[in-house]
């Protein structure tokens, strides 16, 4: 796999120019939208104060307005922009990922299956609204990898009918061949719980978790402050998470300075970063030819699949060859 | 209900809870050591084949394949205990690893695909292994805890609970037998 410096010289030597052209069209759709913006705040405006300022219901109208005139910006944004991200996707991000490897494939309004999400067991709440885009799926290194950009949400509804919506998960969520044949499952997740409570606490809480399998506890000091292991067999978990393996998890998390679950079922590794955004969707307002906007997107993408050699899922034992 | 009824209640529960916590550290050690048992006889089993593969190449390393096969046959007998199979696996595993280093000597072992085969499926046992004595580490210790720490200790002495023994780790273990470096070196 190409290497970040690689893939940063591939991103302006070759997509500089395609670039450019996007910057133009993201100019002249900044300022269209602008001055629609103006027109509308101000007709709405001019509406108000016209019919409305002296009604009793000052304040309700006022708010109204405000909200119709928000829906009809969005709206108005999506609808402008969506060529731009269009084409964006298919002249930067797709040639970036064929870039990376060439065994990749790019399809930028699918994602990754919810029944393969739900198998992970990383996140055990019910699913009521599930879905994503920029799905990458292939080969790296001769290991079977797919990932995408996923927003899970479970709907809150009280008892005036209101309903509200809990984000579950909103991130990258990756799932690649692992290189060791394993039958249990065995999940890793942040370690809240001792870094609130305490160790003692901390670990009787973890200790009696109904929701997850057995607590493991692991011999790696630095490991075991930052995860939490449950796993349905002890000895395959640490067959699974040997020293040395702990320690990639440890620096992959380093890399990607954002909160991370793993999971290890049916013989596939489930990475979900949370990056608590969508991905991969250039805005209008900022420039495309700016560098820290540009290494977002070519370091975001190499850390995900560069998954694969940083955790050597690579390293085939014998019996997987 | 009087004060003393209710000290007598509490009491009780805490006893309750003390004994079930002492009882599940016990439990689990047994537990992993059948797992772990059951490694160790998978890698057992493998030996005799691995012996009568490489004697005809290693006509010098008569004694150590001697040494080993006598481990093997005391490893692999019934009634053993959990400590007599600690100490006797780390006794094997160095026999073995002594095995190992000597067979860099023979390159013509490189040759034998039933050879290879064989080096490869220890390799992954090892691996196994080494899980599986770290599992069992984790168990013992939370049990040997239990037996150190108030108010645990009490129970623990008033039933004649004995500390277990751990596996013995060493650094160069803790990196398993690679018989492809060694091969390829």
């Amino acid at each position: 796999m190409k290497t970040l410096s690689e893939l940063t010289d591939f991103y302006y030597n070759n997509l500089f120019p395609v670039l450019e052209e996007l910057e133009k069209q993201r100019k002249a759709i900044k300022q269209k939208f602008i001055f629609i913006t103006i027109v509308l705040i101000s007709s709405f405006f001019t509406i108000f104060l016209l019919f409305f300022s002296q009604n009793i219901h000052t304040m309700e109208f006022l708010l109204t307005t405000i909200s119709i005139t928000i829906a009809i910006l969005t709206y108005i944004y999506k609808k402008l922009s969506s060529n731009f991200v269009e084409d964006f996707k298919n002249n930067i991000i797709g040639p970036l990922i064929k870039n990376i490897g060439p065994n990749l494939n790019y399809l930028k309004n699918k994602h990754v299956k919810q029944n393969l999400f739900e198998r992970s067991k990383i996140f055990t709440s019910n699913i009521d609204k599930y879905e994503g885009n920029d799905y990458v799926y292939g080969q790296v290194d001769g290991v079977k990898i797919e990932l995408s950009d996923i927003c899970a949400q479970k709907k809150y509804q009280d008892d005036n009918n209101r309903k509200s919506w809990e984000t579950i998960f909103e991130g990258i969520f990756i799932i690649a061949a692992f290189n060791k044949e394993f039958k249990s499952n065995t999940v890793i997740l942040p370690d809240h719980a001792q870094n609130v409570f305490g160790s003692v606490v901390g670990n009787w809480l973890q200790a009696n978790n109904v929701s997850r399998d057995s607590l493991t506890k692991l011999d790696d000091p630095e490991f075991e402050k930052e995860f939490v292991v449950y796993s349905q067999d002890q000895i395959e978990a640490r067959y699974i998470l040997t020293h040395s393996f702990m320690r990639r998890i440890l620096e992959f998390q380093k890399k990607s300075k954002q909160k991370i679950h793993i999971s290890f079922i049916k013989n596939h590794i489930h990475i979900a970063i949370s990056y608590n955004k969508d991905l991969f969707e250039p805005s209008i307002f900022r420039s495309l030819l700016e560098y820290k906007i540009s290494m977002e997107y070519v370091q975001t993408l190499h850390l995900c699949l560069g998954v694969v050699e940083e955790l050597k899922l690579n390293h085939k034992l014998w019996s997987k060859r | 209900m009087s004060t003393s009824t209710i000290i007598l209640i509490v009491t009780g529960i805490v006893l309750i809870l003390i004994y079930n916590s002492l009882i599940h550290a016990k439990n689990q050690v047994d537990n992993v050591f059948a797992g772990v048992d059951t490694i160790l006889k998978k890698r057992y089993n493998l030996i005799p084949n691995l012996i009568a593969s490489i004697s005809k190449y290693m006509e010098h390393e008569k004694l150590l394949l001697n040494e080993l096969t006598k481990l093997r046959s005391e490893a692999t007998k019934a009634h053993l205990s959990s400590d007599e199979k600690v100490s006797l696996d780390a006794k094997f595993s160095s026999t073995l690893s002594s095995l190992m280093v000597n067979m860099e000597a023979y390159p013509e072992l490189k040759a034998d695909k039933n050879i290879m085969h064989l080096q490869h499926t220890l390799n992954e046992i090892e691996e196994q292994i080494s899980a599986a004595r770290r599992a069992y580490n984790q168990a013992v210790t939370d049990y040997n805890n239990a037996l150190e720490m108030i108010p645990t200790n009490i129970l623990a002495s008033f039933l004649k609970y004995r500390k277990k023994e751990l596996f013995q780790i060493h650094e160069s273990e803790r990196k398993n037998v690679n018989v492809k470096e060694l091969f390829n070196s």
